[in-house]
């Protein structure tokens, strides 16, 4: 044990000698989760529009108010002809206009159709494809609301309901797979990859000719990692619910539980792979190919799985991320208790398991 | 008192012979120059008898215990130090010992004492608190032996310990593998420098795997009819 005890007091020494890399291991995992957070979070708030109204009817003004209710929009102009549309996306610095067409009542009566021409500002494409949404959801809405019923003035009810909400989803969905991705890079990463670097000076060399035990070494490489990448996810999961208000609906222990438990799976990812790679480029290689892309491509954190062939479908069970995953947005989201997800726990100590065995049945036997 | 032993030592890779049916014996407190050219086979040889191999066939017994069975014991009786550098740049000198010496279980206020001991033999104790890092290549080389001896073995691997050093450090390396053979400590040492090979009591030299010469330095250079080991060394390869 003190043995134990003296690599471990060794790593941390490294760790916080190594300043620029435990900055960057503590800061990433902020970064990467504000970044996320408030970029994918494009919600766009009273963007200035122009309204060229040629028609003047009452539908027409039915879709205004509409437009202009949603708390979407602003309409800060309303043309008369289309050059001072042209002179408005400079003067106004609008994002967008609309133009409808003359006789738009009429049209909808009696050929059931109308066309709006909409102009985009598209030196911002996110930002145009995202306004452009939010009016084909509102005019959706309109032409629902028109078919419902008749459209007497007053009836016509004008709070515009958005189906999605892209803020709430994203959060939802990056916050478990930052997750993910950071217990893997810190603990299956770093781990093996300065495991790999004492293989290459020469340090390894020297402990393995000492009495010490392998398993020690590796051991006592994976440990203050583990740590780390456990004081990251706890910074992560702070920062989602403070600054953008996740909800934890479940057991804040469970949380923290399924947490180490998954540190644990990553963790004897990071021993197999140490196990296995000489040098750094091994260690960062297998990690990249074998670990890191798939957890990025099959745990459901970017793309669905539900679509995918069913040969990418069994590779997504072999990896812990998806179990991971499904695990902590019920314990979040869902408020699932530890009866419901101790499926999902038990499939991710089973693998730390078995991962655990067959890289120190590699370790200490000589050749 | 016999320190190694070796008997028919083996070691097979797939088809290549690295190691083929070697035998000689090392006395305590010798000085035992193992030479060689670059593959010939001697860093296997070191790395089985320091118990990180395991032989083919054949077997050596070293301080006293077999390197098949008795891997562990051995690893507590020898120290070793490699051509390459290889204490922790980013510890200081002082951690660097504390934790050689811990994995051997020195007790932690002995391993103090042991520590100042031979940083002052070094001429080094204002030094114990300085990233190994910032010390020169030499030092360092003289630092890493201090280290391997540390826990006091009975046998000490060198493997090209003075390579890339200049040949006034060299000599003083040599002071402290003198010292240290005369305190008992057997010494098997892998070198390129020639001049290095006429220090150690006696040498061997290695070709294709198989020890082909072993004996006195002034012996070897009898048998070979020449002046210098260098010479014994080039004849040899030519031959």
């Amino acid at each position: 044990m003190k043995e134990l005890r003296m690599i471990l007091h060794k790593e941390m020494i490294h760790i916080m000698r190594d300043k620029i890399t435990l900055f960057l291991v503590l800061a990433i995992p902020i970064m990467l989760v504000l970044l996320f957070g408030f970029t994918i979070s494009t919600e766009i708030r009273n963007a200035k529009i122009a309204i060229f109204d040629q028609a003047k009817d009452s539908q027409s003004q039915t879709l205004i108010d509409k437009i202009s209710s949603s708390g979407y929009f602003q309409v800060v102009a309303y043309p008369e002809t289309e050059s001072e549309i042209d002179q408005d996306f400079k003067d106004l610095d609008i994002k967008l206009a609309i133009i409808i067409p003359p006789n738009f009542e009429g049209s909808l009566e009696n050929e059931k159709m109308a066309t709006l021409q909409i102009i985009d500002d598209v030196s911002d494409l996110n930002v145009a494809s995202i306004l452009n949404n939010y009016i084909l959801a509102i005019c959706h809405d309109f032409i629902n609301e028109y078919n419902g019923q008749g459209l007497e003035d007053g009836s016509i009810d004008i709070v515009t309901n958005m189906l999605y909400n892209p803020e709430a989803n994203s959060v939802y969905m990056f916050v478990p797979g930052i997750i993910t991705l950071i217990m893997i890079i810190v603990t299956a990463l770093m781990s093996s990859i300065t495991l790999a670097r004492e293989k290459e000076t020469g340090t390894m060399r020297m402990l393995l000719i000492t009495p010490v035990k392998k398993v020690y070494v590796i051991v006592g490489k994976v440990i203050p990692y583990m740590g780390l990448s456990l004081i990251s996810t706890i910074m992560i999961i702070v920062i989602s619910v403070f600054v953008f208000k996740m909800p934890i609906n479940g057991s804040i222990a469970l949380l923290l539980l399924l947490c180490i438990i998954f540190m644990f799976t990553a963790a004897s990812f990071g021993m197999m792979i140490s196990a296995i790679s000489k040098t750094q480029i091994d260690a960062m290689m297998v990690t990249m190919m074998g670990l890191f892309l798939p957890t990025v491509l099959l745990s459901g954190f970017l793309f669905p799985l539900d679509n995918m062939p069913m040969i990418f479908q069994i590779l997504a069970d072999i990896f812990p991320a998806k179990w991971f995953i499904i695990a902590i947005k019920d314990v979040m989201i869902k408020g699932s208790g530890f009866f419901d997800i101790w499926k999902y726990l038990g499939i991710l100590i089973l693998m730390a398991i078995v991962l655990i065995a067959l890289s120190l049945g590699n370790v200490d036997k000589r050749k | 008192m016999q320190s190694i032993v070796a008997k028919d030592l083996t070691k097979q890779f797939g088809d290549f012979t690295a190691v083929n049916h070697i035998n000689f014996s090392v006395e305590k407190g010798e000085i035992f120059g193992f030479l060689g050219a670059n593959g010939a086979g001697k860093t296997t040889a070191i790395k089985m008898m320091s118990g990180l191999l395991l032989p083919t066939s054949g077997d050596a017994i070293v301080g006293g215990y077999s390197i098949r069975t008795d891997s562990k014991q051995i690893k507590r009786h020898i120290g070793y130090m490699s051509q390459r550098f290889s204490l922790y740049n980013d510890l200081t000198i002082f951690e660097n010992m504390q934790l050689f010496g811990t994995v051997y279980g020195i007790p932690a206020k002995e391993l103090k004492d042991r520590i100042h001991q031979s940083l002052s033999k070094l001429k080094m104790d204002d030094q114990a608190n300085s990233l190994v890092a910032s010390i020169p290549l030499g030092w360092k080389q003289k630092l890493a032996f201090a280290t391997a001896i540390l826990h006091r073995p009975e046998i000490v691997f060198l493997d090209e310990p003075t390579s890339g050093v200049d040949p006034i450090v060299r000599r003083e390396f040599w002071k402290l593998i003198y010292q240290a053979a005369a305190s008992g400590i057997t010494i098997f040492v892998t070198t390129h420098y020639m001049d290095e090979a006429e220090y150690c009591h006696r040498i061997s030299i290695m070709a294709e795997g198989s020890l082909k010469l072993i004996g006195t330095p002034s012996e070897l250079k009898q048998q070979m009819g020449v002046d210098t080991i260098d010479d014994v060394f080039v004849k040899f390869v030519k031959r």
